[in-house]
Protein backbone atom coordinates (compact mmCIF):
# COMPACT_ATOMS: atom_id res chain seq x y z
CA UNK A 1 0.00 0.00 0.00
CA UNK A 2 2.70 2.50 0.99
CA UNK A 3 4.65 1.80 -2.13
CA UNK A 4 1.90 2.28 -4.64
CA UNK A 5 0.61 5.36 -2.89
CA UNK A 6 4.10 6.73 -3.11
CA UNK A 7 4.31 5.95 -6.76
CA UNK A 8 0.91 7.50 -7.32
CA UNK A 9 1.95 10.72 -5.68
CA UNK A 10 5.16 10.76 -7.61
CA UNK A 11 3.80 10.22 -11.06
CA UNK A 12 1.18 12.85 -10.48
CA UNK A 13 3.96 15.37 -10.36
CA UNK A 14 4.18 15.31 -14.14
CA UNK A 15 0.56 15.51 -15.05
CA UNK A 16 -1.80 16.98 -17.64
CA UNK A 17 -5.25 16.43 -19.15
CA UNK A 18 -7.21 14.88 -22.06
CA UNK A 19 -9.17 11.84 -23.15
CA UNK A 20 -8.23 9.20 -25.66
CA UNK A 21 -9.45 5.67 -26.11
CA UNK A 22 -7.60 4.27 -29.10
CA UNK A 23 -4.12 3.81 -27.79
CA UNK A 24 -2.64 1.67 -30.60
CA UNK A 25 0.21 0.68 -28.33
CA UNK A 26 3.51 -0.96 -29.19
CA UNK A 27 5.80 -2.20 -26.40
CA UNK A 28 9.18 -0.52 -26.03
CA UNK A 29 12.04 -3.02 -25.92
CA UNK A 30 14.31 -0.96 -23.68
CA UNK A 31 12.42 1.50 -21.47
CA UNK A 32 15.52 2.81 -19.70
CA UNK A 33 16.13 5.87 -21.91
CA UNK A 34 12.49 6.88 -21.53
CA UNK A 35 12.63 6.48 -17.78
CA UNK A 36 15.85 8.49 -17.68
CA UNK A 37 14.14 11.26 -19.64
CA UNK A 38 11.21 11.17 -17.23
CA UNK A 39 13.64 11.43 -14.36
CA UNK A 40 15.19 14.48 -15.95
CA UNK A 41 11.80 16.16 -16.39
CA UNK A 42 10.71 15.46 -12.83
CA UNK A 43 13.99 16.74 -11.43
CA UNK A 44 13.49 20.13 -13.07
CA UNK A 45 9.99 20.62 -11.72
CA UNK A 46 9.79 23.24 -8.96
CA UNK A 47 6.08 23.09 -8.25
CA UNK A 48 2.89 21.80 -9.77
CA UNK A 49 -0.84 22.37 -9.35
CA UNK A 50 -3.58 20.30 -10.89
CA UNK A 51 -7.22 19.46 -10.59
CA UNK A 52 -8.32 15.86 -10.79
CA UNK A 53 -11.40 13.69 -11.15
CA UNK A 54 -11.19 10.34 -9.46
CA UNK A 55 -13.39 7.43 -10.49
CA UNK A 56 -13.45 4.32 -8.39
CA UNK A 57 -14.97 1.47 -10.39
CA UNK A 58 -16.25 -1.36 -8.23
CA UNK A 59 -17.89 -4.24 -10.06
CA UNK A 60 -20.82 -4.18 -7.65
CA UNK A 61 -21.79 -0.67 -8.61
CA UNK A 62 -23.39 0.23 -11.91
CA UNK A 63 -21.70 3.62 -11.90
CA UNK A 64 -18.22 4.67 -10.74
CA UNK A 65 -17.84 6.34 -7.35
CA UNK A 66 -16.66 9.81 -8.21
CA UNK A 67 -14.73 12.45 -6.34
CA UNK A 68 -12.89 15.61 -7.31
CA UNK A 69 -10.08 17.64 -5.92
CA UNK A 70 -6.75 19.36 -6.31
CA UNK A 71 -3.17 18.38 -5.67
CA UNK A 72 -0.29 20.76 -5.08
CA UNK A 73 3.40 19.98 -4.80
CA UNK A 74 6.14 22.43 -3.99
CA UNK A 75 9.81 22.17 -3.15
CA UNK A 76 11.16 21.10 -0.79
CA UNK A 77 8.77 18.22 -0.37
CA UNK A 78 5.56 20.05 0.41
CA UNK A 79 2.37 18.40 -0.70
CA UNK A 80 -1.35 19.13 -0.44
CA UNK A 81 -3.98 16.62 -1.55
CA UNK A 82 -7.46 18.08 -1.22
CA UNK A 83 -10.77 16.45 -1.98
CA UNK A 84 -13.37 19.08 -2.81
CA UNK A 85 -16.36 16.92 -3.76
CA UNK A 86 -18.49 15.13 -2.58
CA UNK A 87 -16.87 15.93 0.78
CA UNK A 88 -14.08 18.29 1.77
CA UNK A 89 -10.82 17.03 3.20
CA UNK A 90 -7.21 18.22 3.11
CA UNK A 91 -4.05 16.12 3.52
CA UNK A 92 -0.86 18.10 4.05
CA UNK A 93 2.71 16.93 4.28
CA UNK A 94 6.23 18.30 4.48
CA UNK A 95 9.62 16.89 5.40
CA UNK A 96 8.81 16.91 9.11
CA UNK A 97 5.13 16.16 9.57
CA UNK A 98 1.72 15.49 8.11
CA UNK A 99 -1.74 16.81 8.91
CA UNK A 100 -5.33 16.22 7.90
CA UNK A 101 -8.32 18.54 8.03
CA UNK A 102 -11.99 17.70 7.59
CA UNK A 103 -14.76 20.18 6.95
CA UNK A 104 -17.76 19.55 9.15
CA UNK A 105 -20.78 21.82 9.29
CA UNK A 106 -18.83 24.53 7.48
CA UNK A 107 -15.85 24.42 9.82
CA UNK A 108 -12.40 22.95 9.21
CA UNK A 109 -11.25 20.63 11.97
CA UNK A 110 -7.73 19.29 12.34
CA UNK A 111 -7.62 15.55 13.01
CA UNK A 112 -5.43 13.64 15.42
CA UNK A 113 -4.09 11.28 12.79
CA UNK A 114 -4.07 7.57 13.53
CA UNK A 115 -1.05 6.50 11.47
CA UNK A 116 0.86 9.67 10.60
CA UNK A 117 4.04 7.70 9.94
CA UNK A 118 2.49 6.07 6.89
CA UNK A 119 1.65 9.37 5.27
CA UNK A 120 5.00 10.79 6.36
CA UNK A 121 6.78 7.97 4.59
CA UNK A 122 4.86 8.76 1.43
CA UNK A 123 5.91 12.39 1.69
CA UNK A 124 9.56 11.53 2.31
CA UNK A 125 9.69 9.32 -0.75
CA UNK A 126 7.85 11.97 -2.70
CA UNK A 127 10.63 14.38 -1.88
CA UNK A 128 13.21 11.96 -3.26
CA UNK A 129 11.20 11.51 -6.42
CA UNK A 130 10.74 15.24 -6.77
CA UNK A 131 14.52 15.44 -6.85
CA UNK A 132 14.53 12.99 -9.71
CA UNK A 133 15.65 9.91 -7.81
CA UNK A 134 13.63 7.16 -9.40
CA UNK A 135 15.61 4.30 -7.90
CA UNK A 136 12.64 3.32 -5.73
CA UNK A 137 10.56 2.63 -8.80
CA UNK A 138 12.77 -0.10 -10.20
CA UNK A 139 13.42 -1.67 -6.84
CA UNK A 140 9.71 -1.98 -6.06
CA UNK A 141 8.18 -2.46 -9.52
CA UNK A 142 8.72 -4.26 -12.78
CA UNK A 143 8.34 -1.47 -15.30
CA UNK A 144 7.38 -1.70 -18.94
CA UNK A 145 6.65 1.00 -21.47
CA UNK A 146 4.42 1.04 -24.54
CA UNK A 147 3.90 3.85 -27.02
CA UNK A 148 1.26 4.74 -29.59
CA UNK A 149 -1.32 7.50 -29.65
CA UNK A 150 -0.52 7.72 -25.97
CA UNK A 151 2.41 6.42 -23.97
CA UNK A 152 1.83 4.04 -21.11
CA UNK A 153 4.17 3.14 -18.29
CA UNK A 154 2.96 -0.01 -16.56
CA UNK A 155 4.28 -0.83 -13.13
CA UNK A 156 3.73 -4.25 -11.57
CA UNK A 157 4.65 -4.55 -7.89
CA UNK A 158 7.42 -7.01 -7.16
CA UNK A 159 6.17 -7.64 -3.65
CA UNK A 160 3.53 -10.34 -3.53
CA UNK A 161 1.71 -8.68 -0.63
CA UNK A 162 1.46 -5.41 -2.52
CA UNK A 163 0.35 -7.30 -5.61
CA UNK A 164 -2.53 -8.82 -3.65
CA UNK A 165 -3.95 -5.27 -3.37
CA UNK A 166 -2.60 -3.68 -6.54
CA UNK A 167 -2.05 -5.87 -9.58
CA UNK A 168 -0.69 -3.03 -11.69
CA UNK A 169 -0.50 0.71 -12.01
CA UNK A 170 -0.69 2.42 -15.37
CA UNK A 171 0.45 5.94 -15.99
CA UNK A 172 -0.82 7.28 -19.28
CA UNK A 173 1.29 10.04 -20.77
CA UNK A 174 1.20 12.32 -23.71
CA UNK A 175 2.95 10.57 -26.63
CA UNK A 176 6.11 12.61 -26.07
CA UNK A 177 6.10 11.85 -22.33
CA UNK A 178 5.91 15.56 -21.63
CA UNK A 179 3.14 15.05 -19.09
CA UNK A 180 0.77 12.42 -17.80
CA UNK A 181 -2.96 12.38 -18.52
CA UNK A 182 -4.24 9.83 -16.08
CA UNK A 183 -3.33 7.14 -13.63
CA UNK A 184 -5.17 3.83 -13.42
CA UNK A 185 -4.70 1.49 -10.47
CA UNK A 186 -5.87 -2.06 -11.19
CA UNK A 187 -6.81 -4.43 -8.40
CA UNK A 188 -6.68 -8.23 -8.59
CA UNK A 189 -10.46 -8.73 -8.65
CA UNK A 190 -11.06 -6.37 -11.57
CA UNK A 191 -11.89 -3.23 -9.64
CA UNK A 192 -9.88 -0.17 -10.54
CA UNK A 193 -9.42 3.50 -9.75
CA UNK A 194 -8.86 6.08 -12.44
CA UNK A 195 -7.52 9.55 -11.74
CA UNK A 196 -8.00 11.92 -14.63
CA UNK A 197 -6.14 15.22 -14.73
CA UNK A 198 -8.12 18.23 -15.82
CA UNK A 199 -5.83 21.14 -15.22
CA UNK A 200 -2.16 21.61 -14.64
CA UNK A 201 -0.02 24.59 -13.80
CA UNK A 202 3.71 24.14 -13.49
CA UNK A 203 6.30 26.11 -11.57
CA UNK A 204 3.71 28.33 -9.95
CA UNK A 205 4.30 30.38 -6.82
CA UNK A 206 1.84 29.29 -4.18
CA UNK A 207 0.55 31.93 -1.74
CA UNK A 208 1.52 31.89 1.93
CA UNK A 209 -0.14 29.27 4.13
CA UNK A 210 -0.96 26.98 1.19
CA UNK A 211 0.80 24.17 3.03
CA UNK A 212 0.24 25.47 6.56
CA UNK A 213 -0.53 22.59 8.89
CA UNK A 214 -2.34 24.74 11.44
CA UNK A 215 -4.61 26.81 9.26
CA UNK A 216 -4.22 26.03 5.56
CA UNK A 217 -5.28 28.67 3.08
CA UNK A 218 -8.64 28.05 1.46
CA UNK A 219 -8.37 26.42 -1.94
CA UNK A 220 -10.42 29.19 -3.54
CA UNK A 221 -7.77 31.72 -2.49
CA UNK A 222 -5.05 29.50 -3.92
CA UNK A 223 -6.86 29.22 -7.23
CA UNK A 224 -7.27 32.96 -7.37
CA UNK A 225 -3.60 33.55 -6.57
CA UNK A 226 -2.29 31.23 -9.25
CA UNK A 227 -5.05 31.92 -11.73
CA UNK A 228 -2.81 33.75 -14.18
CA UNK A 229 -0.01 31.22 -14.12
CA UNK A 230 0.61 29.34 -17.38
CA UNK B 1 -17.88 -7.49 49.09
CA UNK B 2 -16.01 -9.15 46.27
CA UNK B 3 -19.30 -10.08 44.55
CA UNK B 4 -20.59 -6.53 44.92
CA UNK B 5 -17.48 -5.12 43.30
CA UNK B 6 -17.73 -7.63 40.51
CA UNK B 7 -21.37 -6.78 39.96
CA UNK B 8 -20.63 -3.07 39.97
CA UNK B 9 -17.85 -3.55 37.45
CA UNK B 10 -20.04 -5.62 35.18
CA UNK B 11 -22.87 -3.13 35.47
CA UNK B 12 -20.63 -0.25 34.54
CA UNK B 13 -19.14 -2.20 31.67
CA UNK B 14 -22.47 -3.29 30.25
CA UNK B 15 -26.01 -2.05 30.52
CA UNK B 16 -25.86 0.68 33.11
CA UNK B 17 -23.13 2.62 31.38
CA UNK B 18 -24.87 2.74 28.02
CA UNK B 19 -28.40 3.17 29.32
CA UNK B 20 -27.58 6.58 30.73
CA UNK B 21 -26.10 7.85 27.46
CA UNK B 22 -28.21 9.76 24.96
CA UNK B 23 -29.65 7.71 22.14
CA UNK B 24 -29.96 8.60 18.48
CA UNK B 25 -33.57 9.55 17.85
CA UNK B 26 -34.47 9.26 14.22
CA UNK B 27 -37.67 10.89 12.98
CA UNK B 28 -40.48 8.50 12.19
CA UNK B 29 -40.65 7.32 8.55
CA UNK B 30 -37.08 8.46 7.94
CA UNK B 31 -36.03 5.20 6.27
CA UNK B 32 -35.35 5.35 2.55
CA UNK B 33 -36.81 2.78 0.20
CA UNK B 34 -34.26 2.58 -2.61
CA UNK B 35 -31.17 4.74 -2.74
CA UNK B 36 -27.42 5.00 -2.93
CA UNK B 37 -26.00 7.05 -0.08
CA UNK B 38 -22.44 8.34 0.10
CA UNK B 39 -21.07 8.97 3.57
CA UNK B 40 -17.96 10.51 5.04
CA UNK B 41 -16.96 9.52 8.53
CA UNK B 42 -14.31 10.34 11.11
CA UNK B 43 -13.69 7.37 13.39
CA UNK B 44 -12.04 8.13 16.73
CA UNK B 45 -10.42 5.21 18.53
CA UNK B 46 -8.22 5.72 21.59
CA UNK B 47 -7.92 9.40 20.75
CA UNK B 48 -6.73 8.79 17.21
CA UNK B 49 -8.79 9.68 14.17
CA UNK B 50 -9.27 7.91 10.85
CA UNK B 51 -11.30 9.09 7.88
CA UNK B 52 -13.57 6.66 6.08
CA UNK B 53 -15.87 6.70 3.09
CA UNK B 54 -19.11 4.75 3.14
CA UNK B 55 -21.19 3.70 0.15
CA UNK B 56 -24.58 2.42 1.21
CA UNK B 57 -27.06 0.83 -1.16
CA UNK B 58 -30.57 0.44 0.17
CA UNK B 59 -33.31 -1.68 -1.33
CA UNK B 60 -36.78 -2.01 0.08
CA UNK B 61 -36.82 -5.67 -0.86
CA UNK B 62 -33.11 -6.58 -0.87
CA UNK B 63 -31.79 -5.01 2.29
CA UNK B 64 -28.78 -2.81 2.90
CA UNK B 65 -25.24 -3.14 1.55
CA UNK B 66 -22.48 -0.97 2.99
CA UNK B 67 -18.97 -0.76 1.59
CA UNK B 68 -16.41 1.17 3.61
CA UNK B 69 -13.19 2.40 2.03
CA UNK B 70 -10.15 4.31 3.21
CA UNK B 71 -9.07 7.65 1.73
CA UNK B 72 -7.58 6.22 -1.42
CA UNK B 73 -10.28 3.70 -2.21
CA UNK B 74 -9.11 0.49 -0.57
CA UNK B 75 -12.04 -1.54 0.74
CA UNK B 76 -11.95 -2.00 4.50
CA UNK B 77 -15.34 -3.58 5.09
CA UNK B 78 -18.31 -4.83 3.11
CA UNK B 79 -21.47 -5.94 4.84
CA UNK B 80 -24.95 -6.96 3.72
CA UNK B 81 -27.97 -6.83 6.01
CA UNK B 82 -30.98 -8.65 4.67
CA UNK B 83 -34.52 -7.39 5.27
CA UNK B 84 -34.95 -10.05 7.98
CA UNK B 85 -31.97 -8.62 9.83
CA UNK B 86 -29.46 -11.34 9.06
CA UNK B 87 -25.95 -10.00 8.66
CA UNK B 88 -23.50 -11.22 6.02
CA UNK B 89 -19.91 -10.03 6.14
CA UNK B 90 -18.95 -9.96 2.47
CA UNK B 91 -15.45 -8.60 2.91
CA UNK B 92 -13.24 -7.76 5.85
CA UNK B 93 -9.74 -6.35 6.31
CA UNK B 94 -6.97 -6.03 8.83
CA UNK B 95 -8.58 -2.80 10.00
CA UNK B 96 -12.05 -4.29 10.38
CA UNK B 97 -12.29 -7.94 11.40
CA UNK B 98 -15.50 -9.87 10.65
CA UNK B 99 -16.43 -9.84 14.34
CA UNK B 100 -16.17 -6.06 14.50
CA UNK B 101 -18.09 -5.60 11.28
CA UNK B 102 -20.89 -7.80 12.59
CA UNK B 103 -20.94 -6.36 16.09
CA UNK B 104 -20.42 -2.67 15.46
CA UNK B 105 -20.69 -1.66 11.81
CA UNK B 106 -23.87 -3.65 11.22
CA UNK B 107 -25.32 -2.40 14.50
CA UNK B 108 -24.56 1.24 13.68
CA UNK B 109 -25.99 0.78 10.21
CA UNK B 110 -29.23 -0.49 11.70
CA UNK B 111 -29.28 2.40 14.16
CA UNK B 112 -29.03 4.98 11.40
CA UNK B 113 -30.82 3.34 8.50
CA UNK B 114 -32.74 0.36 9.91
CA UNK B 115 -36.46 -0.02 9.42
CA UNK B 116 -37.09 -0.79 13.06
CA UNK B 117 -36.12 1.56 15.84
CA UNK B 118 -33.19 0.15 17.81
CA UNK B 119 -32.62 0.69 21.48
CA UNK B 120 -28.83 0.48 21.72
CA UNK B 121 -27.87 3.47 19.60
CA UNK B 122 -25.77 5.74 21.82
CA UNK B 123 -25.14 9.09 20.21
CA UNK B 124 -26.85 12.08 18.68
CA UNK B 125 -28.52 13.09 15.49
CA UNK B 126 -26.96 16.51 14.92
CA UNK B 127 -28.96 17.09 11.76
CA UNK B 128 -30.84 14.89 9.28
CA UNK B 129 -27.51 14.26 7.53
CA UNK B 130 -25.09 14.37 10.45
CA UNK B 131 -24.80 11.76 13.18
CA UNK B 132 -22.48 11.18 16.10
CA UNK B 133 -22.25 7.62 17.37
CA UNK B 134 -20.60 7.32 20.79
CA UNK B 135 -19.83 3.80 21.88
CA UNK B 136 -17.39 2.82 24.58
CA UNK B 137 -14.61 1.86 22.20
CA UNK B 138 -15.07 4.48 19.56
CA UNK B 139 -16.83 7.54 18.28
CA UNK B 140 -18.02 7.93 14.73
CA UNK B 141 -18.84 11.35 13.31
CA UNK B 142 -20.81 10.50 10.18
CA UNK B 143 -22.15 12.80 7.49
CA UNK B 144 -24.31 11.94 4.53
CA UNK B 145 -22.72 13.83 1.67
CA UNK B 146 -24.77 12.56 -1.25
CA UNK B 147 -28.04 10.68 -1.76
CA UNK B 148 -29.12 9.27 -5.09
CA UNK B 149 -32.64 7.85 -4.95
CA UNK B 150 -33.43 4.95 -7.23
CA UNK B 151 -33.35 1.17 -7.45
CA UNK B 152 -30.03 -0.55 -6.84
CA UNK B 153 -28.64 -3.60 -8.71
CA UNK B 154 -30.13 -6.83 -7.40
CA UNK B 155 -26.68 -8.44 -7.23
CA UNK B 156 -25.86 -6.01 -4.42
CA UNK B 157 -28.17 -7.88 -2.13
CA UNK B 158 -27.25 -11.44 -3.05
CA UNK B 159 -25.26 -12.89 -0.17
CA UNK B 160 -23.93 -15.69 -2.37
CA UNK B 161 -21.94 -13.17 -4.39
CA UNK B 162 -19.14 -12.06 -2.13
CA UNK B 163 -16.96 -9.10 -3.01
CA UNK B 164 -13.56 -9.39 -4.57
CA UNK B 165 -10.74 -10.48 -2.28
Amino acid sequence: MKNWLTILFCVLATSVHADETNRNLQPVADPRPILADLQHKMASLESVYFEFAQERQLQLFAEPLKSEGVMLIDRPGQIRWETTSPYQSILLGNQKSVAQFEKTDGQWKKLKLGFPQMLKRVMDQMTLMHQGKLDALTSDFNISVATGRVAVVTMVPKDENVRSMLSSLEVIFQPDFSASKEVVMHEPGGDFTRIIFRQEKRNVKFPANTFDQTKPLDVAAIKTAIGDAP
Amino acid sequence: MRHKLLFLSLALLTGCASASRSQIQRPANSSLADAMITQRGVLTVLGRQFTLNGYLSISATGGKRLIITENFGGVLADVLIKPDGTVHVMRSSRAFKPKWIRRYIAADLECLFGNNLKTDCPGQMLSPTHFLISRRWYKLDLQIVETKPGPQPATMFDESKAGNP
